[in-house]
């Protein structure tokens, strides 16, 4: 081995100009596919932190009735299908060891009513329990201005994403309820308009739900403002709204119609005077157009519900323990909800977050195929130096195989120095690799386009590796080393002793 | 004893549509021991048949004894290892390995033998000295004459105590005093090793270093002439 490794060694160093041009390559094959693992770690962490565990779970439920799974950015005016069956998806998911968190939540679009304009604007609704979303999401954004609404209060979430938005689009700048215009939180052209800028603490929204004609239009009391922690461009169009209000606003069955008794006329309307209110929810017959209840011009209400699962969802976020096997939990869970008779079915959350989702496994998949190509590229020009190189030494090498060096022998020489050059080039290429994704965060690359900042992983450009990356591009340049002087040893170990005769 | 049993030896060599015999049924044998000359024309075959006593080519034909083996129906690997512990080579081109210096290049094929490494460095300094390249030991090839790098190559080619040492015209590339004395040298060691030389050559001048002189012609053994 020590004999292989020298002669090896004194070749690169007599061969200096081709074993710089093999090193070169594998110093930026090795950077490049150490920053290309650094990337995609970056993205995937990003996407856990930001999309999973800040915004919506692991996996989405949705109901069975649901044309499409993607529930988070659909289309304008498609409407998501409501479930009412929460009670038994909650007895399912409660039975399930995989599932650490679990959260249901209602949401839909809704037009926002200003009496000052002729044309409405737009908002998605995320109908929660404050308390338990913030059980689940306990740190994806920052209330900048007003406070956290309490357990079970009537109350609006407005994203400063949206707000200025808002206010390009019709004037209006809304602060909370008793809060203040805080400079410093304004838009540049609201900045702009200071003077005349119409302040609003509440914001009338009308639920939009397709085959639904009966929704109400809703004044929600702005609680606070507040700010996504990452990619708050998309995130931003989400208002949160408590689920009571947002039932109300959508003409969903709320929690507080199940906990009362329901009015003589009101039963009539729903066409349930004489049956099982309970079974209605509990039944499997239960269908879509089943839930609609009558139009009862409901504002508001400063009713106070300790619990609000009693009503209709759209659809539940659930986040899985660490350590579990996605598709593993999806299959179990889609096995359990069907059984049960749930009427709904798991989503994965890239399914369920529509183009986002989308938009990461294309970026994802983009990347890894430069990183393959480079790969290619790399083994592809290493290869073809290695093999001039052993044909212009056959005379040398078939006077090595005369003197008794076996094939292994002259294989092993040129894998010695295609693991050499490996070593000593693709190890700094990894080294540099690491210095430069440790260095990238500290510049705070940022971007304006949300499609970016999901490449991003977040707000800023934040390629991550971890040691288990490191020992992927180590690996992956194990790879190009064996499969670049595969052919190379072949063709050397070929060279015959009559090759050094023939070509003196 | 015979080192060297050839019986009908034939080789060809197909040249585009024609074949080109090189070997036309040879029949030789050499005994353990002897410094043996094959001389005659370019062309007359007697590289091909050194290759072939030396296990670097095959015959097409006959059958080819070295030490009582039969080499002719041998694989790759068992050729070779006859290659490195029965047979040394020195080369007209000398062929050193160009990375290593003097002592690395002679003590080259003990090291694939995986002779332990000391045995190998003692080996190779004692014919380095017994070759006259002691102050050069530490030297690469490019640094020496071609006289040298021969002294380099016969040192090499005896370092493994092979039966025979095979010389395909070693002195072709050195001036007429420095192939003397190359021949001188392996007549030495033919002498102190008791090892089986045999030489290829086309210079009348060699000859009266050979004990036996073997004339081929058209790839066929002429009558053996009178040894000097």
């Amino acid at each position: 081995m020590k004999l292989l490794l020298t002669i090896a060694w004194r070749n690169i160093l007599r061969h200096k100009g081709k074993s710089l041009v093999i090193g070169i390559i594998l110093f930026t094959g090795a950077f490049l596919m150490t920053v290309g693992n650094g990337v995609i770690s970056g993205m995937a962490a990003g996407v856990e932190k930001n999309i999973i565990n800040g915004f919506m779970g692991d996996i989405v439920l949705v109901s069975d009735a649901q044309k499409s799974d993607n529930i988070l950015l659909n289309m304008m005016g498609s409407s998501i299908e409501p479930i009412n069956s929460y009670k038994k998806i909650k007895e399912v998911l409660a039975a399930q060891p995989y599932v650490r968190h679990y959260l249901p939540v209602g949401k839909n679009l809704a037009m926002v009513l200003d009496e000052n304009s002729d044309t409405p604007g737009f908002a998605y609704l995320i109908g929660v329990d404050f308390a338990e979303y913030r059980k689940m999401f306990p740190d994806n954004f920052t209330v900048i201005e007003g406070s956290y609404p309490a357990r079970g209060e009537r109350a609006l979430l407005f994203p400063d994403f949206a707000r200025g938005e808002f206010f390009n689009y019709y004037n209006i700048w809304f602060v909370p309820e008793g809060g203040r215009l805080v400079k410093e939180n304004l838009s540049k052209e609201a900045l702009a308009a200071i003077n005349t800028l119409q302040v609003s603490s509440s914001a009338v929204m009308l639920g939009m739900s397709s085959g639904i004609n009966t929704t109400s239009d809703i004044r929600f009391p702005v609680r606070g403002i507040i700010r996504y922690g990452a990619l708050n461009k998309i995130f931003g169009h989400f208002c949160l709204v408590d689920i009571e209000s947002y039932r109300e606003c959508l003409g969903y069955f709320t929690a507080a119609d199940m906990a009362a008794q329901v009015p003589k006329e009101e039963k009539q309307l729903l066409g349930l005077e004489g049956s099982d209110l309970d079974s209605l929810f509990g039944g499997d017959s239960m269908i879509v157009s089943g839930y609609k209840k009558a139009p009862l011009k409901i504002k508001a209400k400063k009713i106070v519900i300790s619990n609000t699962e009693d009503g209709t969802y759209n659809a539940v976020f659930i986040k899985l323990n660490p350590g579990v096997t996605y598709k593993d939990a999806l299959a179990k869970l889609n096995k359990a909800l069907s059984e049960a008779g749930t009427g709904v079915h798991a989503a994965p959350w890239s399914k369920a977050s529509g183009p986002m989702g989308s938009m990461a496994l294309i970026i994802k998949s983009a990347l890894f195929i430069f990183v393959t190509l480079l790969f290619c590229v790399a083994v592809i020009i290493i290869v073809n130096t290695l093999t001039m190189s052993a044909l212009e030494r056959a005379s040398e090498l078939g006077m090595m195989r005369a003197v008794g060096a076996h094939k292994t022998f002259i294989a092993g020489m040129f894998l010695g120095e295609t693991a050499i050059l490996s070593s000593v080039f693709g190890g700094g290429g990894i080294l540099a690799g690491i210095l430069a994704v440790r260095l990238i965060p500290l510049f705070r690359i940022t971007t304006a386009n949300d499609m970016l900042q999901i490449l991003y992983g977040g707000n800023y450009f934040n390629p991550l590796l971890s040691l288990s990356g490191v020992l992927l591009t180590v690996f992956q340049l194990l790879v190009v080393t064996v499969i670049a002087a595969l052919y190379p040893m072949r063709v050397a170990g070929n060279i015959t002793p009559l090759d050094a005769i023939s070509r003196d | 004893m015979n080192i060297i049993e050839i019986r009908d030896l034939k080789k060809d060599y197909p040249l585009g549509d024609t074949i080109v015999p090189a070997l036309r049924g040879v029949d030789l044998t050499v005994a353990a021991g002897d410094f043996m000359s094959i001389i005659g024309p370019s062309g007359s075959g007697k590289t091909t048949l050194l290759n072939v006593i030396g296990c670097i080519d095959l015959a097409t034909a006959g059958s080819v004894k070295v030490g009582g083996r039969e080499i002719t129906a041998l694989d790759d690997r068992q050729i070779t290892d006859i290659r490195l512990n029965k047979i040394g080579f020195i080369f007209q081109t000398f062929n050193l390995i160009p990375v290593l210096d003097v002592i690395e290049n002679v003590e080259f094929p003990l090291l694939l033998m995986k002779r332990p490494a000391a045995e190998a460095r003692r080996r190779a300094d004692k014919l380095i000295e017994e070759v006259g390249l002691k102050e050069y030991a530490a030297h690469r090839p490019s640094e020496l004459s071609g006289g040298q790098r021969q002294r380099v190559a016969i040192a090499r080619a005896l370092v493994t105590n092979p039966d025979i040492i095979l010389a395909d015209e070693p002195t072709a590339n050195l001036d007429s005093v420095t192939g003397a004395s190359i021949l001188e040298l392996m007549r030495r060691m033919n002498e102190i090793e008791k090892t089986t030389f045999i030489f290829s050559t086309h210079d009348a001048n060699v000859l009266k270093y050979a004990r036996r002189i073997v004339r081929i012609k058209d790839g066929l053994i002429e009558k053996e002439p009178v040894a000097a």
